[in-house]
C-alpha cells in the first residue's frame, strides 16, 4: 500500500500535492478519494493499516463479534433446532472469523483507494507547520512534504480514567477486548454509553454474567427516554446488573479476579464488584500523535480540535475531521465530513447538520436513531406530536421472531417536520435509513407513509407509526 | 375565424385583473374597437375593446373573478361561424373546466407574456387553475395536466400543491414538503426562489433566504385589529406596493435628483381665492382649492420652460406635446397620481372639474389606467401637513417634481413695519441629467412670481 513519495522540494515555491490527509480511516480515505475525484493531488498517510479504528477496532469487529453471538444464543434458544444444548461458541474461531472479515475489508479498501489515484504512503505524519508535514516512515526515514491543504483525520482511541491501569487481560479497551474477548462468567463493564451497551450484548449473548456501572443517571443518555426504558428492561431480562449515577473510585486485582469499587450517588455507599474481566468503555480521547497542538497554536475544545462550520481549525488551510474533533463519534460522521471539508478547500462554503447524522446502536436490541428525542423537542419549544408503532404489531417481526421494539416519530403538531426517529428492534440500524433520507429531503412525517411499502417487512413499521403520528394507524388499536 | 378575448395587460405590474361588469351579453353583436367589458386590477377600472367584429359567443369568464392578465376571458365568432368544441363540449358546466387558456406564446402578438414562470412550451390551462397556480406557487411545468387534450383543470393544479405529499406517478415537485409548507405559512410563493436543493429542489432555507430578502414590510398602515400581530409577521406587497417601490426605486437610482427651495408669499394667492371662491362656487357648483391654482400656475410655468415637459429615452429627450399635470393621491394603502390634461390650455374651471373629478375617483379607486399614466409633471402637496419642506423622488419619466409645503406664518418688515405673511416653501425636484440647475432656478423664479401675483396669472382663465 506504499507508494514513493516525490522528491522533497527544498525551498521550491511549488507544491508537492494539493492535499495531504493525515490518518486512513473512514475520515481519511474518504477525503482522499474526494480529493483525488475533484483533480486535487492527494497524498493518504497512514501510520497503520487502511480503515482507521471502524474497520480494524471498532465497527467491524464488533458487529462480527455482535452477529456470531447473536447467532450462538438464537440457536441455543430456538425450539426447531435440536441438540442444542450442546452448542458452544468457538471463541477462537470467533476471533479468527472477525480478523478474516477485517482483513478482507482492508485489502479490499487499500484496492479500492489505489484504484482512485490516491497516493498512500506508510508513516507517521507530523503536522510542522500549515503546509508542511513530515512523514515518519517505518524503516526510519523522514520525508518533508509541501502541502496547499490538510486534512487531520486521525481519529480517536479508548480513553482510560487515570487511575485504572489497563493490562490487557483482566482489565481490557475494545483494542484489546476484539482480539481476547474471553467470555468469562462475570464481566463488568465500566461505561453504558453505546459501546458499553454493544459489549453487553455480546456478552450476555454469548453466556456471560454482565454488570453495567454508568456514571451518568441512565444508560445511553442522549437517546429518547421510551427507546432508554426498554433497552434497560431488556438488559433486566436478561439478568444484567446496572449500577447508575456510579462513580468507579478503585480498581484492583485479587487472586486472578478484578474488584471495581464504586460510588453511588444517592446513598453515596461504595460497593464493590468481582469480575473475571474488567472492559473499560468510558469514552474516546482523540489520536494528537504528530500533532503538537501547543508549539503549532491549534485550538481545542476540550480535549478535541476546534473547528469553525466549514471544519477549518484555526491555521489556515489545515482542516480537521472526524472523532478528532469530537461530536457523534461516528464512521459516517466522519465521511461526511470528509467530503464537506474537501468541498470547502475548494471554495465551498459548507456545515454538516448534525441533526441529520443517525445514530446506530448494535445492543440487546439494535437501536436507529436519528434527530431529537422527544424531550429534547420539548426543551427546544417545539409544539409536538408523537406516534408510535411496537414491533408486536408487525406480521413480519412474529415471523422472524423478534417481537421486541418500537418505532417512535417525533414530528412538529404545525408543519409535520419530521424532528425525530427513534427504532428500537430488530433491523432498527437499518430502518433508520429511511427516516434519514426523508429528513434530509425535507419530507415531513406523512412523507413517511405516502408511499408504499413492502409486505411483510419490518419497514411497516415506520410507515405505521409515521400513520399514527396522525392518528392514521392502520394497525394499531384506536387511541 | 374565432378571436379569443383576454384581459389586456393593464401595466407592467399587474398580474391579475378582474372583470368588473360585461358591456356585452353573450349573443350580442360586437363591433372591433367597441368596449365590451370593464375590468379592475389593482385599483383602477378600465374598459377593454373588443379586439374583432363579430358575435360574443361565449363569455367564458363572469364578473366578480380575479385571473390572471392574458387569460381568455370570451370568444368572438365571425357570423354564421359555429364555436370550436374545446369551448363548447366541455360536459361540466363549471367555468373552471370550460374554459381554456392558452399560453403566452398563443397570446395575441404585441402582448408581452405574463410573468409567471418557466413554462417554455405551450401549456394550455384553465383560468381558475392558473390564477391557483400564481397563489400556490406550483410550477407549470410540473403539473400532469389530466383535462381534454393536455389541458391543465383546477383539479390538476390542487392536486400539485396540496400539502399531502406527492403520490407515485406524480410529476416530482421541485420543493420539499417542508419548503412547501413555509411558503404556505408565510403565504409566499415559490415561484421565482432559487432552489438549492439536489437539482434545483427548493427547500426551507430558501424560502427562508427569500422571506428575509422580502425583508421589512414597507406597508405601515395598521387596522385595529392588525395591532397585536403587527410586529413579527411578513406582509405581502400588493400589486401597487410593488408598482410604487419598483418605480421610485428605479427614479431614485437612475435619475440624479435635485431639488431646488423657494419660499413663496401665499398671501395674494390666497386674497385671489378668497375674492372669486363665493361667485365660482355659485356659478358652477365647484371650489376651486389652492391645488388648482398651483396646477394652473405650473403649467403656464413649464409652457415657457418646454425641458420640464420633458423625458428622457435612451439618447433622445422627448419633449411631450402636451402639458398633464399629475397630483399625488395618497390613499389608505398608498398613492396614486392622476393627471390633469393640457393643464396650460385649459382654463382654470376645467382644471377644477378634472381635479375634483380625479380626486374623488381616486379615493374610490376607481381611476383608469390612463387617467394615472398621462401626467408629464407631477405635483406633491403635504400642505395638510405640519411640513416645512420635503423633496420629492421623480415619477419616471417626468423630469420634474414640485414638493409644496404647508402654508406657515413668517414675520417680515413691510415698510418699516412688522407684518405677518403667510410663506409657503415648494421644491422643485428635477432629472439633473437634462435640466441645469439654472433652468430649474429660473423655473421656480417664474413660478414665484405667478403664484405671487394671481390676478395676471389667471387673467384669461
Amino acid at each position: 500500500m506504499t507508494a514513493e513519495l516525490r522528491p522533497n522540494l527544498i525551498d521550491s515555491t511549488e507544491y508537492d500535492y494539493d492535499l495531504a490527509v493525515i490518518g486512513g480511516g473512514p475520515g481519511g480515505y474518504v477525503s482522499a478519494i474526494c480529493g483525488v475525484r475533484k483533480g486535487l493531488r492527494t497524498v493518504l498517510i497512514e501510520r497503520d493499516a487502511l480503515g482507521g479504528t471502524c474497520l480494524n477496532r471498532g465497527c467491524i469487529p464488533t458487529k462480527s463479534f455482535h452477529y456470531d453471538t447473536r447467532l450462538f444464543r438464537s440457536a441455543a434458544l430456538t425450539p426447531v433446532i435440536r441438540g442444542r444444548e450442546y452448542l458452544t461458541l468457538d471463541v477462537n474461531q470467533m476471533v479468527e472469523r472477525k480478523a478474516s472479515v477485517v482483513n478482507t475489508l482492508v485489502s479490499g479498501l487499500t484496492a479500492l483507494v489505489n484504484s482512485r489515484g490516491v497516493e498512500v504512503v506508510q508513516g507517521e505524519g507530523v503536522l510542522e507547520s500549515p503546509g508542511r508535514i513530515r512523514v515518519k516512515r517505518p524503516d526510519g526515514s523522514v520525508v518533508a512534504v509541501k502541502v496547499k491543504h490538510i486534512i487531520l483525520a486521525t481519529g480517536s482511541k479508548p480513553y482510560v480514567p487515570p487511575f485504572i491501569g489497563i493490562d490487557g487481560k483482566l482489565v481490557q479497551t475494545t483494542d484489546e477486548i476484539l482480539d481476547d474477548p474471553g467470555f468469562p462468567n462475570k464481566i463488568a463493564i465500566i461505561g453504558g454509553g453505546v459501546i458499553g451497551m454493544e459489549m453487553a450484548a455480546i456478552f450476555l449473548n454469548a453466556g456471560t454474567e454482565v454488570t453495567l456501572i454508568e456514571m451518568l443517571p441512565d444508560i445511553l443518555a442522549s437517546e429518547d427516554k421510551d427507546i432508554r426504558e426498554e433497552m434497560k428492561r431488556q438488559l433486566e431480562l436478561r439478568k444484567a446488573g446496572i449500577f447508575l449515577n456510579a462513580t468507579v473510585k478503585d480498581l484492583s486485582i485479587q487472586n486472578s479476579q478484578a474488584k471495581v469499587t464504586f460510588q453511588t450517588k444517592g446513598d453515596g455507599n461504595l460497593k464493590t464488584t468481582l469480575a473475571d474481566k474488567v472492559l473499560v468503555a468510558t469514552g474516546r480521547a482523540p489520536v494528537l500523535n504528530g500533532i503538537d497542538i501547543s508549539s503549532l497554536g491549534l485550538e481545542t475544545d476540550g480535549p478535541f480540535i476546534k473547528v469553525n462550520r466549514r471544519l477549518e481549525t484555526n491555521l489556515p488551510g489545515v482542516y480537521a475531521i472526524g472523532d478528532l474533533i469530537g461530536g457523534i463519534m461516528l464512521a459516517h460522521k466522519a465521511s461526511a465530513e470528509a467530503e464537506t471539508a474537501v468541498e470547502n478547500i475548494l471554495g465551498a462554503d459548507k456545515g454538516i447538520d448534525s441533526h441529520l447524522i443517525p445514530r446506530c446502536i448494535w445492543g440487546l436490541l439494535e437501536i436507529g436513531a436519528v434527530g431529537m428525542s422527544e424531550e429534547e423537542a420539548v426543551q427546544a419549544g417545539r409544539e409536538i406530536k408523537t406516534g408510535r408503532f411496537p414491533y408486536a404489531m408487525n406480521g413480519a417481526a412474529h415471523a422472524m421472531g423478534h417481537v421486541e421494539g418500537l418505532v417512535k416519530v417525533v414530528g412538529d403538531a404545525g408543519t409535520g417536520e419530521i424532528l425525530g426517529v427513534h427504532i428500537l428492534g430488530a433491523h432498527a440500524t437499518d430502518l433508520i435509513s429511511e427516516a434519514v433520507s426523508v429528513m434530509a429531503m425535507e419530507g415531513a412525517v406523512e412523507d413517511l407513509y405516502a408511499a408504499i411499502k413492502p409486505h411483510p417487512t419490518l419497514s411497516e413499521g415506520v410507515m405505521e407509526a409515521a400513520m399514527d403520528w396522525n392518528r392514521l394507524g392502520i394497525h394499531t388499536p384506536k387511541r | 375565424m374565432a378571436t379569443e378575448v383576454v384581459i389586456p395587460m393593464l401595466g407592467i405590474t399587474v398580474e391579475k385583473g378582474q372583470i368588473v361588469e360585461w358591456l356585452k351579453d353573450e349573443g350580442d353583436a360586437v363591433e372591433k374597437g367597441e368596449s365590451i367589458f370593464v375590468v379592475e386590477a389593482d385599483k383602477v377600472t378600465t374598459e377593454v375593446e373588443s379586439p374583432a367584429s363579430g358575435v360574443l359567443a361565449k363569455i367564458l369568464l363572469p364578473a366578480g373573478e380575479p385571473v390572471p392578465v392574458l387569460s381568455v376571458v370570451a370568444i368572438i365568432t365571425e357570423p354564421g361561424e359555429t364555436l370550436a368544441p374545446q369551448y363548447t363540449t366541455s360536459p361540466k358546466p363549471k367555468t373552471e373546466e370550460a374554459v381554456v387558456e392558452t399560453s403566452p406564446q398563443d397570446a395575441p402578438a404585441g402582448l408581452k407574456p405574463p410573468a409567471i414562470g418557466s413554462e417554455s412550451e405551450t401549456i394550455r390551462i384553465v383560468p381558475a387553475a392558473r390564477k391557483l397556480a400564481l397563489e400556490k406557487g406550483v410550477d407549470l411545468a410540473n403539473v400532469s395536466p389530466t383535462g381534454p387534450e393536455g389541458v391543465i383543470t383546477f383539479r390538476d393544479i390542487e392536486s400539485a400543491s396540496d400539502s399531502r405529499p406527492p403520490q407515485a406517478g406524480e410529476a416530482g415537485t421541485k420543493a420539499s414538503t417542508l419548503a412547501r409548507r413555509k411558503a404556505e405559512a408565510a403565504g409566499v410563493s415559490l415561484e421565482g426562489i432559487e432552489g438549492t436543493g439536489i437539482r434545483g429542489r427548493i427547500m426551507r432555507g430558501d424560502v427562508d433566504q427569500a422571506l428575509r430578502r422580502e425583508g421589512p414590510e414597507m406597508q405601515a398602515t395598521p387596522s385595529a385589529a392588525d395591532v397585536d400581530t403587527n410586529f413579527g409577521r411578513i406582509i405581502l406587497m400588493d400589486g401597487m406596493r410593488k408598482t410604487i417601490a419598483r418605480r421610485l426605486s428605479s427614479s431614485a437610482f437612475t435619475a440624479p435628483h435635485v431639488t431646488f427651495y423657494a419660499d413663496i408669499h401665499m398671501d395674494p394667492l390666497l386674497s385671489y381665492r378668497e375674492s372669486i371662491l363665493d361667485a365660482f362656487q355659485d356659478r358652477y357648483g365647484l371650489r376651486p382649492s389652492i391645488n388648482d391654482f398651483l396646477i394652473k400656475a405650473v403649467a403656464l410655468t413649464i409652457r415657457e420652460f418646454p425641458l420640464l415637459n420633458g423625458a428622457i429615452q435612451e439618447d433622445e429627450i422627448h419633449i411631450l406635446p402636451n402639458i398633464n399635470v399629475g397630483l399625488a393621491v395618497a390613499l389608505a394603502d398608498g398613492l396614486v397620481v392622476p393627471a390633469i390634461t393640457d393643464a396650460d390650455n385649459n382654463g382654470l374651471l376645467e382644471i377644477v372639474r378634472q381635479r375634483s373629478d380625479l380626486v374623488e375617483r381616486a379615493l374610490k379607486g376607481r381611476l383608469t389606467m390612463a387617467e394615472m399614466e398621462r401626467g408629464t409633471f407631477t405635483i406633491s402637496s403635504l400642505a395638510q401637513y405640519e411640513i416645512t419642506f420635503f423633496t420629492s423622488i421623480l415619477n419616471p419619466p417626468q423630469s420634474g417634481i414640485l414638493s409644496v409645503g404647508k402654508t406657515r406664518d413668517e414675520l417680515a418688515l413691510v415698510d418699516g413695519e412688522v407684518k405677518v405673511r403667510h410663506i409657503a416653501s415648494m421644491g422643485l425636484a428635477v432629472d439633473h441629467r437634462i435640466i441645469d440647475g439654472v433652468v430649474a432656478a429660473e423655473f421656480m423664479r417664474d413660478l414665484k412670481k405667478k403664484l405671487e401675483t394671481p390676478a395676471f396669472t389667471f387673467l384669461h382663465t
